[in-house]
């Protein structure tokens, strides 16, 4: 399942070195998130991380296989 | 009382209680967060939260770092009247250690828990009495009691959601409930929303408007022209944790005003942006701590020493908390990272110091074994993967019981799921052998309890902690491997160990004495030494009461109801099950409990009073034959054969009887049970020298044999041998009316077959009074044909009537030729009718176990005969067939 998740602003180093798994652009005033994702499980888990960090998550899609 | 004022020492465990995990309640778990000096009061969020006291649920959700905490917390302490506070955390995990907590939160406040409620023993489970006393408890206060629970977000398991929402609704109007959490919670909002039984505030509720984010920059320091508050406020969202920070950031710069405007044009993510800008700007030294605390739930200067190798602490977190930096103060010296600036710290951490993570945890761990509580050493320690560390801990501190009190203690074992590999250690090895003996995995346990004792010995240092572990355990493993010898050699060799160590180490935990007397009494019990399993399972019955000891002095009970049935003596069996049963709810255990024993021994009584559909749906209750315990398998066999026989399944009960239950001793009791059944088969199929075979090498001193043997050795036309079987057994004289009903029962036949009648009449008589009081319908109704005719004469007749042959003449009665098509072939019991007269006034099946004081299973049995025995299939029609006999 390929994802893609627009954030809110514009994400440090840092801060996106702690989702190893996405890769990320950014754009005017929000980083997108991008990559495969194993299953709804681990969906979830990445939106309550975003949470956690005070992100705000502006858009969610499943990428076309 | 305002609820400030009993904010008590945190971090310090609470007086008189522990959690099912046997550890000292958390005093910040119950004690209200603190306002900072900057906390803004906003009138228009507190006025909205009042209605909070008019609805049974208030869902205050909001985003991480949006106030929700501090907004409760503050309006909680100005309301005048104790608050419950809960403050979740990541060790309270399943339903067992959530209602422990809640019930805590409760005393913590002054609302006291009612005396029949016990903290549940159990981590992962509760039992639904426990809920419906609470509910109950809760109804019946004239002032609704308001609970908190903060960061309910961390609960994730629906069962409690649900747990909570029959608490709730049952409870009304005695219980205002309060849920903090950044998610939904799994509750049926929307029911209590269209009923208008919900108050909620959310994200956009919590957000500040401009006017307040003036007031709230005012009080960090910073005045603001309203313009510029408003871009700030459009640029955060009016996020509190964002407005917190820029704030915080501004004031280090030299033109705050001029930083402000730079913040709101630029693009940064809010928090992670604003808390590098701020953690910049502190010295190397407070940030070296912060980083490292971000591994922490909470801490102290000490702790927090400990982690950064320095001295430096308590000064550094005075400063941050007057700052109004990171750091939440819970009073007496403990604090908190507020958890959404832990989360991106712990990002920096992982960043700036790679591997540094798991030697923190290492550090964590050691310090709280000395001043901490033992789920947080063994979460620090998992999370630093120090298995040996763990297990020594657990070892050396008398620990090991907690892994082996019984199937529910399930957590310490989970812990350990992460290790893999060789143990090369005696503790890893005891730590292990517990694990896999908990789980009944007697070959894998025994071959780690083995390496751990060959490591001992090859091992020259003392180390009497672990040896006193392997003994417990050993203990255990001979109990399970059905040898007596081995038990009693690991009892006695526990009790020379036990002065050696310190006295007030050995008192905290009164669960190793009594595991030691229940295994050691269980394994007597199998080999047939009544006289001493009796002596130590009732020294545990009696022994300490404390949650540690619920599982062993439930299975002591049960084990006893089984001495009780091999004695004859139902009615004192049934009550042992019932203390089992009244201590298991006590405590919110859930079922199966102990071994299962009690169970069967329910069974057996039941089977004995004619009862072959109750006995069958209780046997249908117990657990498999997942446990390796002899005894509870063996009594399990003989039932099930007698339930099988009762139903004319003679060869399916001879199959039964002929499994084999594996075990080093040979079990006099468990042969002559089943030998019983065999020949009552045999007798049962016209063979009665074959019944007299199969019972005559097992009889021994088993009373229930010896009757048994006598009545084959009557039916093969030896009424000498069998009266001569009996005087025996009389003169032995320990046994009750289980015994004394049917051995006068063989008596009478034998005067029967002389033709001496007054004889019969007179054994009969005796047998009838004997029977009546423990309603021993069995022995009469297989004793044979030749029974019938002496019960039809008036005299034995009127001794029977009403319990062993129905009485149609009895007062509450339906008449004969009533409106009903005719009575029910059985008389309900005295069970089944308190069961059918709450099932009258609509209780639900939940409900009538909680005021009966038995399990939902129990109820649903009783529901199951109640049917049967009225011919109907649903409640409504049992009511109403009820009604139409005079039942009701």
């Amino acid at each position: 399942m390929q994802y893609e998740i627009r954030v809110d602003g514009h994400m440090s180093e840092t801060l996106i070195g702690s989702f190893p798994e996405l890769e990320h652009v950014m754009i005017s005033g929000q980083t997108l998130l991008y990559g495969p994702l194993v299953d709804e499980a681990h969906l979830y888990g990445l939106l309550a991380r975003f949470q956690s960090l005070g992100l705000h998550v502006v858009e969610l899609r499943r990428l076309p296989e | 009382m305002a609820a400030t004022d009993r904010e008590v020492p945190r971090g310090a465990p609470v007086p008189g209680g522990a959690d099912p995990l046997g550890d000292p309640f958390l005093r910040t778990r119950f004690a209200l967060p603190g306002r900072p000096g900057t906390f803004l009061r906003r009138d228009r969020l507190v006025e909205h939260l009042g209605q909070a006291l008019l609805t049974p649920l208030t869902v205050v959700n909001g985003s991480a770092g949006a106030g929700k905490s501090l907004l409760v917390a503050d309006w909680a302490a100005h309301l005048g009247r104790p608050v419950a506070w809960l403050t979740l955390d990541a060790a309270v995990e399943g339903p067992g250690m959530f209602w422990a907590q809640l019930l805590q939160s409760l005393n913590a406040c002054g609302v006291p828990v009612p005396t029949a409620i016990d903290f549940p023993a159990d981590a992962t489970r509760v039992h639904h009495t426990l809920l419906s006393r609470l509910a109950w408890e809760l109804a019946g206060h004239d002032r609704p009691v308001t609970v908190v629970i903060d960061e309910f977000e961390r609960m994730t398991d629906p069962e409690v959601a649900r747990q909570l929402e029959f608490v709730l609704r049952h409870a009304r109007p005695g219980l205002r409930l309060v849920l903090v959490s950044r998610t939904e919670p799994l509750l049926p909002l929307h029911r209590y929303r269209l009923a208008g039984e919900m108050t909620e505030i959310r994200d956009a509720d919590l957000a500040f408007t401009t006017e307040e984010a003036v007031e709230l920059l005012e009080l960090h320091g910073l005045s603001l022209a309203v313009p510029v508050a408003g871009a700030l406020v459009e640029r955060t969202r009016g996020w509190a944790a964002g407005l917190r920070l820029s704030a915080l950031a501004a004031r280090s710069s030299p033109d705050p005003e001029l930083y402000l405007k730079q913040f709101e044009a630029g693009q940064g993510t809010i928090a992670d942006f604003l808390l590098a800008e701020v953690l910049e700007r502190q010295t190397p030294e407070t940030q070296a701590l912060l980083l490292r605390i971000s591994v922490l739930d909470r801490f102290c200067p000490g702790l927090a020493d400990a982690l950064t190798q320095r001295r430096d602490a308590a000064t550094i977190l005075a400063e941050l908390h007057r700052a109004n930096a990171f750091v939440e103060d819970f009073g007496h010296g403990w604090y908190r990272l507020h958890p959404l600036f832990r989360e991106i710290l712990l990002v920096h951490l992982r960043r700036r110091a790679p591997g540094l993570e798991t030697e923190l945890h290492r550090r964590a761990a050691h310090w709280l074994r000395r001043s901490g509580t033992l789920p947080e050493m063994l979460a620090h320690g998992a999370a630093a993967r120090d298995w040996t560390y763990m297990a020594r801990v657990l070892v050396e501190d008398l620990e090991i019981g907690r892994l082996i009190t019984g199937p529910g203690s399930g957590e310490p074992v989970d812990w350990f799921a992460g290790m893999e590999g060789e143990t090369p250690d005696p503790a890893t090895n005891l730590v292990r052998a517990a694990c896999e003996l908990s789980r009944s995995d007697l070959d894998r346990g025994l071959a780690h309890l083995r390496r751990a004792e060959e490591q001992l010995a090859s091992d020259g240092r003392d180390f009497p902690a672990a040896r006193l572990s392997w003994a417990v355990l050993e203990a255990l493993a001979g109990r399970l491997a059905g040898s007596a010898g081995r038990a009693e050699r690991a009892t006695r060799s526990a009790r020379q160990l036990m002065p050696r160590m310190p006295s007030r180490l050995l008192e905290g935990h009164p669960e190793l004495d009594a595991l030691l007397l229940t295994h050691r009494g269980s394994s007597a019990l199998w080999a047939g030494r009544y006289e001493d399993a009796r002596t130590d399972l009732t020294a545990v019955a009696r022994g300490p009461r404390t949650a540690s000891t619920a599982l062993p002095r439930m299975e002591a009970l049960e084990h006893l109801a089984l001495v009780d049935h091999l004695d004859g003596r139902p009615g004192a069996a049934e009550r042992k099950v019932s203390a089992m049963t009244a201590e298991a709810e006590r405590y919110g255990l859930a079922q199966p409990w102990g071994s299962g024993l009690g169970q069967v021994v329910l069974a057996a009584v039941a089977l004995g009073r004619d009862d072959v559909d109750h006995a069958e749906a209780l046997l249908a209750d117990a657990p498999g034959p997942r446990s390796a315990d002899p005894v509870p398998a063996a009594a399990g066999r003989a039932v099930t054969a007698g339930v099988l026989l009762a139903r004319g399944r003679t060869g399916a009960a001879l199959a039964v009887a002929a499994r084999p239950v594996p075990a080093a001793d040979d079990s006099p009791w468990a042969q002559g049970t089943a030998a019983l059944v065999v020949s009552e088969a045999l007798l049962a199929e016209g063979r009665p020298d074959a019944a007299v075979e199969a019972l005559r090498q097992v009889a021994g001193d088993q009373p229930l044999c010896t009757v048994g043997l006598a009545r084959a050795y009557l039916a093969a036309g030896d009424p000498r041998t069998a009266l001569r079987l009996l005087d025996g057994l009389e003169a032995h004289g320990r046994s009750g009316p289980g015994v004394a009903v049917p051995a006068a029962l063989v008596r009478a036949q034998a005067a029967a077959l002389e033709g001496d009648t007054a004889t019969v009449r007179r054994l009969l008589a005796q047998a009838l009074a004997e029977g009546r009081r423990e309603e021993l319908r069995r022995p009469f109704r297989s004793a044979g044909p030749w029974i019938d005719a002496f019960l039809a004469e008036p005299s034995l007749r009127a001794s029977a009537l009403g319990w062993l042959v129905p009485d149609p003449e009895a007062p509450d009665g339906p008449a004969p030729g009533g409106p009903g098509p005719g009575m029910p072939v059985e008389e309900l019991s005295e069970r089944e009718r308190d069961v059918l007269e709450r099932l009258a006034r609509a209780m639900s099946t939940e409900d009538i176990a909680a005021d009966l004081y038995v399990s939902v299973n129990t109820v649903k049995t009783h529901l199951k005969s109640v049917y049967r025995k009225l011919s109907v299939h649903r409640r409504n029609d049992a009511v109403r067939r009820a009604r139409e006999l005079g039942l009701l």
